[in-house]
C-alpha cells in the first residue's frame, strides 16, 4: 500500500478543515482527488507532503510515517504544486542539480533522464535562464521535470492541467503512465473531470472536508445509480446535495 | 474622489509615522544632532574664508538649487488594483490627482525653503546679495517647483509628444534655465521665467486632460518605485516587509561556486551560496558594511581602536546574516525535499563562516597596512579568528535552532 491516510482530522488552525478522512493509494495506481473549491483537496495534499501535522489520525507511505523517519518518508515523495514554486536565484540547470542533490540521485543517470524530459517539454535550450521569469505553463513544466527526475514512489500532483498546453498535458499523462508501470503511485487533484475520468484508476470525492464516496468509476456509478454515467454527472449530483 | 485620496493619505501617513518612530530612535537622533552640528560648524567656518566675487560661487549655488528642485516627488498613492477598479471612474480621477499634487506640494516646498534658508548666508557672502534678492529667488524656486509638480500631474495623461515632456531631461533643463538666470542675471528674471513656465504648464494641462486617458501602468510603476525608495530608506534602520531585493545573474561570479561539490549534504550550501551572491539584499549589506569597515580602519590609528572596530563590524555583519536562513522558508520544496534540517543548518553555518572569514581577512589586511605596530595586527587577527569562530559556529546554530523550535 503506497499511501495510506487513515482517520485524519486536520487543517491550518485549530478549526479542522478535514473531518476524519480515510483513503489509500495502491502501488501502480493513479487516484484522482476530486472536490469543489474549498473541499479540502489542497489541505489533504499539504498533510501528505508533511507541511501540516494532523490533529488526529495517521498518514503513512509504504508503512513509514513522517514521525518515524522524516528523511525516508520524504524521499518517497515527489510533489508538483498547483502554483509553480521556484527558487528566484537559481537557473533551470541549477534547479535540476538542486533536485538531484536533495534526492541524492546519481548525477550522470539523472542528467540523462533530465535531458530526455527537457526535450519532451521543449525546455532544453533554456537551461541557463531563470525559470522565475518563465510563463506559468513553462514554470509548471519545470516543476514536472524536477519531479519526474526523482525515483519517487509516490507522486503528488496538484491540479496539473490548468496552464499547460494540450501537448504538455498529453506528455504528462504519458509520463504518469510510464511511472505507473514501474510501480509508482500517483495522487492527483483536479477539476478537469473528463481527463480524470479517462486516466484515473480510482476517485476520492471530497466534499466539505469529508470523503463523500470513493472507488472506481463503475463503483461510483453503482453507488449513485440515478446520478448519471460520467464522472461529471456524479460530481454534480454530489455537490447538489448541499445546494438544495 | 478627493475622499478616496484623503483616506489613502491618512493610511499612508500612519504607516510613515510608524516607521519614522522606529528610524528616529534616541540613538539616531543623538547621532544626527552631532552630525548636523558638525556640518553647521564646518559650513560657518567655510563661509568665514569666502570672499565676494569667486567665479565658482554662482555655479555651486546653481547646482544646489537645481538638485533641490528635483527633490519632492509627485506622490499619487496609486495602487496596482486601481487600473481595474478605478478605470470606470477615470474622468473623476482628476480631482484625486489634484488633491495628490496639493499634498505633494507641502513636503516639496518645505524642502525648497529650507534649502534656500541654508544657502542664504552663502549667497550673501559669496555673491553679495541683499535680503530682498534672496527672498525673490526663494519665491522663484517655489514657483519653479510648482511648475515641475504640475508637469508631473500633466504627464499622468497620455498626450502625444508628451512622453518627451515627462522625461527627466526636460525637468532638469527647465530648472537649470530658471536657476541659472536667477544666479547670473537677476532673481527677478528667474521669478518671471518661473511664472511663465508655471502658467504655460497649467494652461497646457487644463486644455488636454479631459480628452486624454490616464497612463495607468506607468503611473503605478512610478508610484511603486517611489514607495520602494522610501521603504529602502526605512529598511536601513528596521525590517520592512515590502522591500524585497532584486536578483542579478552575476555570471562573472560563478567561479565562486566551483568549490561546492554536488552531493547530498551540500544541497543547501548550493542554494544559499547562489542566493547570497545573486540576491542584492544580503550581499549588498555585507559588501557595504565591509567597505565602510575597511575605510574606517584605514583612517583609524591606535593600539586598541582598530581591534575594537574590526570586531564590531564582524559582529554587525554576522548578526545581520541570521535572517537569511529563513529566506527560503516560503518555498514549499524547502520542506518537501528529503534533506534533514540539520544539514540545512550545517550548510548555513558553513556559509556564514566563509563570509565572515573573508570579511575578517580583508579588514585585517587594512589594519596591517594602516598600523605599523605588529602588536595591533597580531591582536586583531587573534580577536577576529575567535569572533568568527564563535559567531558562526556557536552563536548562529544556537540562535537558529531556538528560532526554529518556536
Amino acid at each position: 500500500m503506497a499511501l495510506e491516510v487513515s482517520h485524519v482530522v486536520g487543517g491550518y488552525s485549530q478549526i479542522p478543515v478535514l473531518k476524519d478522512i480515510s483513503f489509500d493509494v495502491k502501488d501502480g495506481e493513479l487516484v484522482g482527488l476530486i472536490g469543489l473549491n474549498g473541499a479540502g483537496k489542497s489541505t489533504t495534499i499539504n498533510h501528505v507532503i508533511g507541511l501540516l501535522t494532523p490533529h488526529k489520525g495517521k498518514i503513512s507511505i509504504n508503512g513509514i510515517t513522517i514521525d518515524q523517519d522524516s528523511q525516508a518518508y520524504k524521499q518517497q515523495i515527489a510533489y508538483i504544486p498547483e502554483t509553480p514554486v521556484l527558487y528566484q536565484e537559481l537557473t533551470l540547470r541549477e534547479h535540476l542539480e538542486m533536485t538531484m542533490m536533495a534526492y541524492d540521485l546519481d548525477q550522470k543517470a539523472a542528467w540523462e533522464k533530465a535531458h530526455k524530459l527537457l526535450k519532451t517539454f521543449r525546455l532544453a535550450n533554456k537551461l541557463d535562464w531563470f525559470p522565475a521569469n518563465f510563463s506559468k505553463g513553462m514554470k509548471q513544466k519545470v516543476m514536472i521535470v524536477c519531479a519526474f527526475l526523482t525515483n519517487a514512489k509516490l507522486f503528488i500532483i496538484d491540479e496539473p492541467f490548468l496552464g499547460l498546453d494540450p501537448l504538455a498535458v498529453n506528455d504528462l499523462l504519458n509520463l504518469i503512465e510510464q511511472r505507473k508501470k514501474t510501480g509508482a503511485s500517483i495522487l492527483m487533484s483536479t477539476h478537469v473531470l473528463d481527463t480524470a475520468q479517462r486516466y484515473c484508476d480510482r476517485f476520492v470525492l471530497l466534499h466539505d472536508g469529508q470523503v463523500k464516496t470513493e472507488g472506481t468509476l463503475s463503483e461510483l456509478q453503482a453507488a449513485l445509480p440515478e446520478a448519471g454515467e460520467s464522472l461529471n454527472d456524479i460530481y454534480l449530483s454530489m455537490t447538489k446535495v448541499d445546494r438544495a | 474622489m478627493t475622499g478616496l485620496f484623503k483616506t489613502r493619505l491618512q493610511r499612508h501617513l500612519r504607516e510613515m509615522a510608524k516607521y519614522l518612530r522606529l528610524v528616529f530612535n534616541d540613538f539616531f537622533v543623538f547621532a544626527l544632532l552631532f552630525f548636523l552640528g558638525g556640518l553647521g560648524w564646518g559650513y560657518s567656518n567655510v563661509l568665514k574664508t569666502l570672499k565676494s566675487g569667486l567665479w565658482w560661487a554662482p555655479l555651486v549655488a546653481m547646482l544646489v538649487l537645481v538638485i533641490v528642485a528635483q527633490i519632492g516627488r509627485f506622490a499619487t498613492l496609486i495602487e496596482d488594483a486601481d487600473r481595474v477598479f478605478l478605470l470606470p471612474r477615470e474622468r473623476a480621477m482628476h480631482a484625486y490627482l489634484v488633491a495628490a499634487r496639493r499634498y505633494s506640494q507641502f513636503l516639496a516646498q518645505c524642502t525648497q525653503l529650507i534649502a534656500l534658508f541654508i544657502l542664504a548666508p552663502f549667497l550673501s557672502v559669496a555673491l553679495g546679495w541683499t535680503l530682498p534678492q534672496v527672498l525673490v529667488l526663494a519665491v522663484a524656486q517655489v514657483v519653479l517647483k510648482d511648475s515641475l509638480l504640475r508637469l508631473d500631474l500633466a504627464s499622468v495623461y497620455q498626450v502625444t509628444g508628451q512622453r518627451r515632456m515627462n522625461q527627466w531631461e526636460f525637468k532638469w533643463l527647465l530648472a537649470i534655465i530658471v536657476v541659472a538666470s536667477g544666479v547670473w542675471l537677476s532673481p527677478y528674471v528667474a521669478l518671471i521665467l518661473a511664472l511663465v513656465a508655471d502658467g504655460a504648464v497649467t494652461v497646457w494641462e487644463r486644455q488636454h486632460w479631459q480628452r486624454q486617458q490616464i497612463r495607468w501602468r506607468e503611473q503605478i510603476k512610478i508610484e511603486d518605485n517611489r514607495m520602494l525608495g522610501i521603504y529602502r530608506f526605512f529598511n536601513m534602520f528596521t525590517e520592512v516587509p515590502m522591500v524585497s531585493g532584486t536578483i542579478k545573474r552575476r555570471r562573472y561570479l560563478d567561479w565562486l561556486f566551483k568549490g561546492i561539490k554536488l552531493n547530498h549534504s551540500q544541497t543547501y550550501l548550493y542554494l544559499f551560496s547562489r542566493g547570497m551572491v545573486r540576491g542584492t539584499d544580503f550581499s549588498g549589506l555585507v559588501v557595504r558594511l565591509t567597505v565602510i569597515g575597511m575605510l574606517l580602519l584605514y583612517f583609524v590609528r591606535g593600539e586598541w581602536l582598530p581591534v575594537i572596530l574590526a570586531a564590531l563590524f564582524i559582529y554587525l555583519i554576522g548578526f545581520q546574516l541570521l535572517p537569511f536562513f529563513q529566506q527560503y522558508d516560503d518555498v514549499v520544496f524547502t520542506h518537501v525535499y528529503p534533506v534533514l534540517p540539520e544539514l540545512r543548518l550545517k550548510s548555513f553555518v558553513k556559509l556564514v563562516t566563509l563570509i565572515l572569514s573573508t570579511t575578517a581577512l580583508l579588514m585585517w589586511v587594512v589594519v596591517v597596512i594602516a598600523n605599523p605596530q605588529l602588536m595591533t595586527a597580531g591582536i586583531t587577527l587573534v580577536v577576529e579568528a575567535i569572533e568568527v569562530w564563535y559567531l558562526a559556529r556557536i552563536y548562529t546554530p544556537h540562535r537558529l535552532a531556538r528560532a526554529d523550535k518556536k
